[in-house]
């Protein structure tokens, strides 16, 4: 019976396929299922209607809208209708394998509008600057161009704030632009309008209206925040990224994505990017808190008398309480009934009524509505009786979890022993196999991902597993393994990858002894020829730079 | 319906048309035969009538289909052939070249480990004269074979030549999880080949059972040899068949140094780590993970698990494949540097069956207030084309991570037939079951007596599914009222087949 071999050359063929990928085309950042790029999907000659370019100060053609339709009144878009508030905001990027990963995959760039807030300070969306390498700012009109940096950036938010970089030219460049304000105020049915850039500069708006607004992951997967939904015909420019989505001449949101299908766009809006700012105001970035649970609706009647919970009444199941977070603090317990968060009622299915908004995910009201430190108060009914449950929010940071859920700017970390790689486990190296079906060794680090518990409990703070093996003296006979994840090196307990690095410092009698958590469960190194195959790694045929990256 | 020629793994030729090939004379092996003879009529062709069972409606007959293949005569009223020719066979007839009667027959005994059947003719008496076929052993690489049988690209009997290519240890695709010796030859091997002897010096070296679809590979057919089929024969002289047994133990080569070196494994190439032991096989409470295996009843196991056997390096697996359940092998091993020698007790591993193709099988199923209830196997999961991430996770690493042991028999919701008293479970369809009324669910046969249980909320029957967050509650007076007419609406004739009868 040998069924185990084959189970690694899964993912031995995936590494060899995505060695062999054409480079990234522009625009398309890879890892999440969210990064699609905005707008992406309308092809060039599907291009509809586009309103002649506007001279600043001149009121819009208002475009022929369906019969029914609330034509918005015209001075909401007359004297704003400029481009001083916009530019152009040129990223090259370059992401790191995840795979290999001591090496960085193709430059590439992307291309996008920022907009100029107050103090020479420019919003784009965080998807924007991901892995970013250099950065400029370029003037629509004249191509005049100035390096910028990166002062802040929220990947969860998906929103990141550009500064100047060039203290000499950054008064010049400016002069022309002034900064926009912020209006949250947008509710459903509102109007808005979409800017864009033309070739030379021009600007192009695009009406829209808002439809809808509930909660959504924006560019990574583990937050959801708060989005409008608006409809309308957006056409596909050459800068896609980070539109400006305005009401009466304030900024009301950004572009997220855009469903040409259904002619949906979905905005990043602005009481998003006013806490985002207000955040980053204040000098030290806390980001945005969560509660850490895990919900069930509780709309079914038969489920609801099982819990005790009266018909008509509000509340949700708690099904999961994360480790360290605002709702774990407050003591909150798995099986308890959520019943109101600060006062405001949760209903059956989750929502609670907000007085812009109407019925929105609960969630919005930690995430959006509150800040790191600020006091929540939990109604939960406990075994038949109500309990007030008080805490502060909290917000877990990203290398909080067990499974890192996103990582740019920084490379993998890795460790790489006599041709044995050893690496931590990201849901971007998960996701960088692609594809929906999994199995073998995929399918069982993607459901140590889901299921981060039982590890947690058994003292890991992250998942070190071993991501290939290159063919070297020392790993003779182990060239097909990857996937396993590593328990133990050299008697020593690996809770994270700096133990790795650490224990390989102790073999016994000269040989390393590696415990995996799966077949073959056992490895063994030569510890003296593992050192003469690091000398001939660094800078060979596999073109390593540094054995390891920890930081 | 044109009956479907039997042959797994190959897809059929297809374009190319088939010019017949010159008789050839002049080859040494080779002489032309004269079917009068009487040497091949007992190769004969059987056309088989078969019901696949629908695992996706349990409660249905399944899709009637049809088939054709080869079988030849080994003895008094007895044919052999592959297994997956009279898989879920509902009639079967025999057909012989100079015979223009169809003749009904059934299955004797059938074993779908090795892919081998032997069937009978209800009446035996047309075959009374029929010259039997006698077997060979073992042939040499490079020598020539001849493949008989009824393949397709005609009504008659067919032969075809070739040598033989290789002989090794191979899958056998029937069951997807068996692996025994085969031995591949070059005589075109084809569709309706299946079960057809494959001759040497008029002697049968093997039966022509698997190839590959030329898209994948040319000229490359299987045979089931002698060994295999010997070893058939002898298990159900008893009456009945009892399975190949099992190690069941992984063993990973040893090639490193570091690895000889800790596990004090000499230069001699002797010793092969073992990596894996299934605590429910027969190896379990004797090897060890770690341990060095150096030899089987006194053959010793290379470093790359091969063993020399009948004068050729084989897989050591080949030592358990010739034993029968209850036999005694004697292992060798050195486990932290000392040597022990023990004796383990042969017998089938069953757990992996479930992980291959079953065939024979009635689905079995439950069904509660629209809540149907399956046993997770190879067939429900291809029939389901479950996505569940837990019950791929369940079905995927069933023996990986040892969840057999908890659990022999995963079972699955896998469907929510609608209806008001279980709306808002649909959802909850293709989930793995973990415990029904504070019962844990081991097997299919578990959830009818735990279903009746009253646990703390006796009005609730309560089904907790391995990672869902929530239990699917059913108000037990509501749930038992719905249960008749939802069984009536969705035309289920009976609660369950658990397969007693």
């Amino acid at each position: 019976m040998k069924p185990f071999l084959t189970l690694s050359l899964v993912l031995a063929a995936g590494l060899a396929l995505a060695q062999e990928q054409p480079p990234e085309a522009p625009n398309q950042k890879g890892g999440s299922a969210a990064a699609k790029p905005p707008i992406a999907d309308l092809p060039p000659g599907d291009a509809p209607l586009r309103p002649p370019p506007m001279a600043p100060g001149q009121p819009p053609g208002i475009v022929r809208k369906p019969i029914g339709t609330i034509i918005p009144p015209p001075q909401m878009m007359q004297p704003v209708i400029n481009t001083s508030s916009l530019l152009k905001v040129n990223v090259t990027y370059q992401s790191f394998n995840l795979q290999i990963p001591w090496q960085k995959e193709s430059a590439g760039g992307r291309r996008g509008l920022g907009i100029v807030l107050a103090k020479n300070r420019v919003l784009v969306t965080a998807q924007m600057v991901a892995d970013s390498t250099y950065i400029e700012f370029e003037l629509p009109d004249s191509g005049q161009k100035l390096p910028a940096k990166v002062e802040a950036v929220d990947y969860e938010a998906n929103l990141a704030l550009l500064a100047p970089n060039s203290p000499n030219k950054e008064k010049d460049f400016f002069l022309g632009l002034t900064g926009v304000e912020l209006d949250p105020s947008a509710r459903i049915g509102d109007a808005l309008s979409v800017w864009q850039s033309g070739r030379v500069g021009d600007l192009i708006v695009t009406p829209m209206r808002i439809s809808k607004v509930m909660t959504q992951g924006y560019f990574v997967e583990n937050a959801a925040f708060l989005v409008y939904e608006a409809t309308g015909i957006i056409r596909s420019e050459s800068n896609s990224f980070t539109l400006p989505v305005v009401k009466g001449g304030k900024l009301a949101g950004l572009l997220l994505r855009y469903d040409s299908k259904n002619q949906v766009a979905t905005l990043l809006p602005a009481p998003i990017i006013e806490h985002f700012l207000k955040d980053v105001g204040d000098g030290k970035y806390d980001g945005f808190p969560s509660l850490g649970i895990e919900l069930q609706v509780t709309q079914d009647e038969q489920f609801r008398e099982y819990l005790g919970m009266k018909s008509g009444t509000p509340g949700v199941f708690i099904s999961k309480v994360m480790k360290g977070g605002t709702a774990d603090e407050a003591r909150m317990q798995k099986g308890d009934i959520m019943l109101s968060i600060n006062g405001n009622d949760v209903d059956a299915r989750g929502d609670y009524q907000d007085k812009q908004f109407g019925a929105v995910s609960a969630s919005h009201l930690i995430r959006g509505r509150g800040f790191v430190g600020d006091e929540v108060e939990i109604k939960v009914l406990r075994d038949g009786k109500e309990v007030l449950l008080k805490g502060k929010l909290t917000r877990k940071q990203p290398d909080d979890y067990l499974v890192r859920p996103y990582l740019f700017d920084h490379g993998p970390k890795y460790v790489l022993s006599g041709g044995v790689l050893f690496q931590e486990l990201t849901s971007s190296y998960l996701n960088s196999f692609g594809g929906e079906s999994r199995s073998g060794a995929l399918l069982r680090l993607q459901r140590i991902a889901s299921n981060p518990e039982e590890f947690e409990k058994d003292g890991r703070k992250k998942i070190v597993f071993i991501g290939a093996v290159l063919p070297t003296q020392s790993t003779q006979g182990y060239e097909r393994m990857s996937g396993q994840m590593v328990l133990e090196v050299n008697s020593h307990k690996i809770t994270e990858l700096k133990d790795v690095a650490a224990a390989l410092k102790e073999p016994k009698d000269g040989v390393h002894t590696i415990k995996l958590r799966e077949f073959p469960y056992l490895l063994y190194l030569d510890a003296l020829r593992v050192e003469r195959d690091n000398m001939q790694l660094l800078n060979g045929a596999f073109r390593v730079g540094e054995l390891s990256r920890l930081e | 319906m044109k009956p479907r020629l039997l042959l797994p793994v190959l897809a059929l030729l297809c374009g190319a048309g088939l010019t017949p090939a010159p008789a050839q004379e002049n080859s040494g092996a080779s002489q032309a035969i004269d079917l009068s003879s009487g040497d091949w009529e007992g190769v004969v062709n059987i056309d088989v009538s078969v019901l696949f069972p629908d695992f996706r409606e349990p409660w249905n007959a399944g899709a009637p289909s049809s088939g054709s293949g080869t079988g030849f005569m080994i003895g008094k009223n007895r044919f052999l052939t592959n297994a997956h020719v009279v898989s879920n066979a509902t009639k079967l007839v025999i057909r012989t070249t100079n015979d223009p009667r169809p003749h009904p027959a059934r299955v004797v005994f059938v074993a779908h480990d090795c892919d081998l059947a032997i069937i009978e003719a209800e009446d035996g008496a047309p075959f009374e004269k029929m010259k039997q076929l006698t077997f060979g052993g073992i042939p040499k690489l490079n020598t020539e074979v001849i493949a008989v049988g009824y393949p397709i690209g005609g009504e008659r009997i067919s032969v075809t030549r070739g040598v033989v290519s290789r002989i090794d240890f191979n899958t056998y695709s029937h069951s997807e999880v068996d692996s025994h010796l085969s031995i591949q030859v070059d005589a075109a091997i084809n569709p309706g080949n299946s079960g057809g002897p494959v001759l040497q010096n008029g002697k049968v070296v093997g039966v022509a059972f698997q190839g590959y679809s030329g898209r994948v590979a040319q000229n490359v057919g299987y045979m089931i040899p002698v060994p295999v089929i010997q070893r058939f024969l002898k298990d159900v002289e008893d009456g009945k068949y009892d399975y190949y047994v099992d190690l069941a133990i992984t063993d990973f080569p040893v090639e490193n140094s570091a690895q000889k070196k800790a596990l004090n494994i000499s230069d001699d190439g002797v010793g092969v780590m073992v990596a894996e032991v299934e605590p429910a096989g027969s190896a379990g409470g004797t090897l060890q993970r770690g341990d060095v295996l150096l030899a089987l009843d006194d053959n010793p196991v290379l470093n790359n698990g091969l063993i020399r056997f009948e004068g050729e390096l084989m897989d050591m697996s080949e030592v358990v494949e010739r034993k029968f359940a209850g036999d005694k092998l004697k292992v060798a091993f050195m486990r932290q540097g000392k040597k022990f020698e023990k004796e383990v007790e042969l017998k089938r591993f069953a757990p992996y069956v479930k992980l291959g193709s079953q065939y024979n099988m009635r689905p079995r199923y439950l069904v509660y207030a629209g809540l149907v209830f399956q046993p997770m196997d190879r067939n429900l999961i291809d029939a389901h084309g479950v996505r569940d991430p837990v019950a791929s996770y369940v079905f995927d690493n069933y023996l990986t991570d040892k969840l057999y042991v908890e659990r022999p028999e995963p079972v699955m919701l896998t469907t929510v037939l609608s209806d008001e008293v279980n709306a808002h479970l649909t959802v909850y369809a293709q989930s793995v079951v973990d415990e029904i009324n504070g019962v844990k669910i081991r097997e299919l046969n578990d959830v009818a007596e735990a279903l009746k249980k009253q646990d703390k909320k006796k009005d609730f029957v309560v089904i907790t599914l391995l990672e869902k967050g929530r239990p699917v509650v059913l108000k037990r007076d509501l749930a038992d009222a719905a249960h008749p007419h939802i069984m009536q609406t969705y035309g289920i004739p009976a609660d369950s087949y658990l397969g007693n009868e």
